[in-house]
Formats: structure tokens, sequence, C-alpha cells
């Protein structure tokens, strides 16, 4: 795929879109990144996935941003990849499931909302995936309070 | 009927590999009709250890995600880096990662026909099969230094060279290899045991294919020409030539056709790159730290698309770096899979075949030493040295 086609997806999507779209930029050849309002989150989603194409969902990156959290999908069609990003509120943490856009995002909005803390509202299934059943509840370890065990520094015996 | 069903739970000890994870299964008498999957065994925390570590070191923490497949990770975040440096590596560099990449796939391919063929009760499959195998293993050794953790990949190309005795070597067993899995295949599509243990079980469709975004030879198995390889090429995929692999059975025979194509495929691939090299360094230097921005890396692991993502912040340690590994992608599949409706039956003896068909590989699907005690509802974290302490104690 070409950049015309790149600057083509981008350019539907902000006659489509317009100010919801709050950014839009290609970084390298097939690799697409925009920023939508949360509003518009599941509206975009829903015409990226029905109307474009992008069926293939290769996963949702959630991340702790500090002033609040990012939930990113990445979606892909012949090669090229959309990454779609909404912010969500720290006191908040909810955004629209795309479960019925893509059964495929199942697992991936559990990790989120296992990892991360976000909540995905209309999700089918929100139970613990990967955390154990006894995790501590409102623990979340990809937040940025919650510090890792550091390793002990190498020495000389 | 409700009150005629039952609950089995498979694993953590997993009926077919040897890793950890969770299925609870209903059965009505010897049906499967529903299952429940649990994972998070194996999760050691990798995305988030990465956060504290620089991009140097976090190559060889990416090669430790995945055993089998441990040059698809390194390789993806490698990339990944150069990406968001906006630099290039030597075409030569690149060949050679396509090389390394290819005699992977060969390796975890045939590791997995073994299994497969062990799972059904064909051991000598097996055996054959995985002897097969330890040629490449050695192929790899000599090429990296490594059997299993190659560190070969470094930010702006790999870390060794290839030399002429070597690429001879590499030729003569890609020549073994092809001999034998062709052998394979045609002893596999005439060996009755092994086609009435595969055959219409696992079934796949491809819409469930497409709806549940399954990859690698799973979704390939079904009918979907996807291939990362192909359609995103990376690294000089988009020079080597190479046929897509895929079948439309949609079951397990299906997934072990793709595989034993893609091995012969993968054999080609090697001896084209080993042919076509160019001449010229291994690597450059870049940087060792990356401005502020986000890149996307992908590559095809033999298991199917893994996904990086980064997200970097100007300093020489990711702000955030998310892994996607094929499993965790393949997992809503194999529960499809196991699940019996209308006509298509699912018995408690395929489990582990169809479990096994998707090559799971729950190493890098889990990716913290944090202890949590749920009694107290207390979390404490120790050192290494407190562990060690504790555990002598009587």
């Amino acid at each position: 795929m070409s950049k015309p086609t790149e600057q083509a997806i981008l350019d539907e999507l902000r006659t489509q879109f317009q100010q919801e779209l709050l950014e839009a930029k290609v970084t390298r050849d097939r690799r697409i990144f925009i920023e939508v309002s949360p509003r518009a989150y599941k509206p975009v989603m829903d015409y990226i996935v029905r109307t474009m194409g992008f069926t293939h969902l290769s996963t949702m990156t959630g991340l702790d941003s500090t002033e609040g959290f990012e939930i990113m999908p990445h979606l892909s069609r012949g090669g090229a990849v959309l990454t779609v990003k909404v912010r969500v509120a720290r006191d908040n943490p909810m955004v629209e499931t795309i479960t019925d856009l893509i059964p495929g995002a199942t697992l991936y909005e559990r990790e989120i909302h296992d990892l991360v803390g976000v909540v995905f509202r209309g999700h089918p299934n929100l139970e613990r995936l990967i955390l154990y059943e006894g995790w501590p509840e409102g623990v979340h370890p990809l937040r940025k309070e919650y510090k890792a065990v550091q390793p002990e520094p190498l020495r000389r015996v | 009927m409700a009150f005629s069903t039952f609950e089995v739970p498979v694993g953590p000890q997993h009926p077919a590999l040897k890793e950890p994870e969770n299925f609870t299964f209903t059965v009505d008498g010897e049906h499967v009709v529903g299952v429940k999957l649990r994972i998070g065994y194996n999760h050691r925390g990798i995305e988030k250890a990465a956060e504290s570590r620089t991009y140097i070191q976090n190559l060889y923490l990416m090669e430790r995600i995945c055993g089998i497949c441990s040059v698809a990770h390194t390789t993806t975040y490698a990339q990944n880096v150069e990406y968001a440096l906006g630099k290039e590596i030597p075409r030569r560099a690149e060949y050679y990662r396509v090389i390394i990449y290819e005699l992977n796939r060969i390796h975890s391919h045939l590791l997995w026909l073994g299994v497969a063929g062990h799972e059904i009760g064909f051991d000598t499959l097996f055996m054959y099969v995985w002897r097969d195998r330890e040629r490449v293993m050695d192929i790899l050794e000599m090429l990296t230094g490594n059997r299993v953790t190659y560190a070969i990949n470094t930010i702006g190309g790999v870390r060794r060279d290839i030399t002429p005795e070597m690429a001879d070597k590499v030729r003569k067993s890609m020549d073994l290899v092809e001999q034998r899995v062709t052998y394979y295949k045609k002893a596999a599509a005439a060996e009755p045991t092994l086609l009435t243990r595969v055959k219409g079980v696992g079934i796949l469709r491809t819409e469930d294919a497409r709806r549940l975004c399954a990859v690698g030879p799973t979704t390939r198995a079904s009918g979907v020409k996807f291939d990362v390889r192909a359609e995103d090429p990376y690294a000089a995929y988009d020079e080597v030539p190479f046929n897509l692999v895929s079948y439309d059975l949609c079951d397990v025979l299906s997934r072990i056709l793709v595989r034993v194509d893609e091995t012969l495929e993968s054999a080609r691939i090697v001896k084209y790159c080993l042919d076509h090299m160019p001449s010229g360094p291994v690597r450059v230097k870049l940087p060792r730290t990356v401005p502020p921005g986000e890149s996307v890396s992908r590559t095809e692991a033999p298991r199917g698309e893994v996904i990086h993502y980064l997200r970097a912040n100007g300093t020489d340690k990711p702000e955030r770096y998310k892994v996607r590994s094929p499993t965790l992608g393949n997992l809503p599949s194999v529960c499809e899979m196991l699940t019996s409706k209308g006509d298509y039956v699912v018995r408690i003896a395929d489990i582990p075949i169809a479990l096994a068909s998707i090559d799971p590989c729950f190493s890098c699907t889990d990716r913290a030493a944090h202890f949590v005690d749920p009694s107290r509802g207390k979390e404490w974290s120790w050192t290494f040295e407190q562990i060690r302490k504790y555990a002598r104690k009587d």
C-alpha cells in the first residue's frame, strides 16, 4: 500500500468526523494514528469497522498517562495498521465496549480491565482474566502508581 | 437440558503442552457444549518491567517472552525501536533477520508437528520429526551461538555475520529438511490412523476466524489469506518471493497441512536469502534515547501475528511497551472450536488435539515477584535474598 492510500484513509475520516477527530497522522508506510473525542469513540469505531472494512483487531493497548488513561485499539486492513486513541478520565475510567462490533475484542478488553482498571460499558463478561482471584480489588499493575519489584543491583562477591 | 450437563476442569496442568492454563468444559455426556477459560498462570509482568529498563536491556527481556519464538519478539521489538527512531538498518542485516526468523519457524513447526503426533497417539511421527528438528537447532546454534535464546538481534541490525562455510552448512540442512518434510506430507496424507483423528475435528469456520480475529496458521487453515509477511512486509520480505499457504478444510488436518507447507516454504526462503544477501555491514550504531512518539511493529511469528506498541518519552526507557503474542489472539477461536453446535460435535477425546492445533504458547500469552495474601488482604514485595531466606526457613 502506498502513501496516497494512507492519505485517503485520513481524508475519509476527516470528512466524516471533522472536529471529533482530535489528531491524525501517518508516521510511516502503513502506520496511521488517530485520536478521537470520547463521545465519538463508538461511532468512529463503527464506521471504521463496518464501512471502511478494518475488520481485523490486532490488539488493544491500555496506557496510564498520569492525567488519565488512553485506550488504543489497533485495527488493520490489507497491511495498513490504524491505531485509534481515546482518552478516559482518571476519576471515572469508563469507555464503551467494541465487542459488539468485533467479537475478537473480548479478551483484550478483559486484559485492560485487569491490568489498567478501565471499565468497558456493555462488555458481556468483564471477569478477571490474568490476575488471580485473590488479587486485591482496585490494584492495577500497569498503572503508574503501582511500583514493580526492582531487581537487586549486581555486586562483586 | 441444563440438569444433564457437568463441568470438567482441565488444567492448570495442560493436557497437551507443558504449560499452565485452565479450561472449564461443560459436557453433556461425551459432548462438549461450553468452555470457559482462565489464563495468567505464567504472567511475569514483562510489560511493566519494560518501563524500568533501558531500550538495550529490554532487548534481552523481549528475548525471554517466549522460548520457542524468541526471535519473533526481538525482531518485532528491535524493528519497533528503529521505526520510532526513524532509522533504516543495513540491507544485509534485514536478510539475516529473515534467515533466523524462518529457521525459527521451521524448528517451531517441526516441534508442533511432533507434539501433534504425540497428542493423537502417533509417537513414531513425534520421534522422527524431532530428530530432524535437531538439525535445525544445530544450525541455529552455529549461526547465533545459542539453541533457544538466540540474542542475534540488536537495535540497528544483527550482532553476528554469516560466513560462506556456514551458509553451505545451512543449505545442506535445508535440503534435508525439505526432503524429510516432503516425505512426512506424503506419509501423513495416506495414513488412516492420522486422518481419522484429525479430519473434521476442531472446526473453525472462515467467518468465525474473521469475526474472532484469529491469526497465523489457525486463520490460514480456515481459508483466510492473512499473513503479515505478505501484506505488511518487514525486514527483507518485500524482496523475498514466497507462497502464502492457505487451506480451507477448517479443521485440524487443515492446520497440519498449512504448517507442513509453510515449513517447506521457509526452507526455500532461507536458501533464497543465502543466495541473494547483499554484502556490507550487518549493523549500524543508533542513539540510546528515543524521541517522544509512538510506533507499532508487526511480524508473522510461527504462531501468527505478533504486534508490539511503543510509546517513547524522550528518555532511554520506554513510557509504555505493549506486547500481544499470537496465542492470545487465537484463544477466542479455540473456544469456538471446542463448542458443539448443530451437527458439529466435539468429544472429550478431541480436546487435546484441538487445543494443540492452534499451537498455544502460554509463556508469551501471560506476561509480577509480587506477593498477595488474600486471607489478610495484604500485599508485599520481596527481594530475591528474602525469598531465599524464606525458603531456607523450616
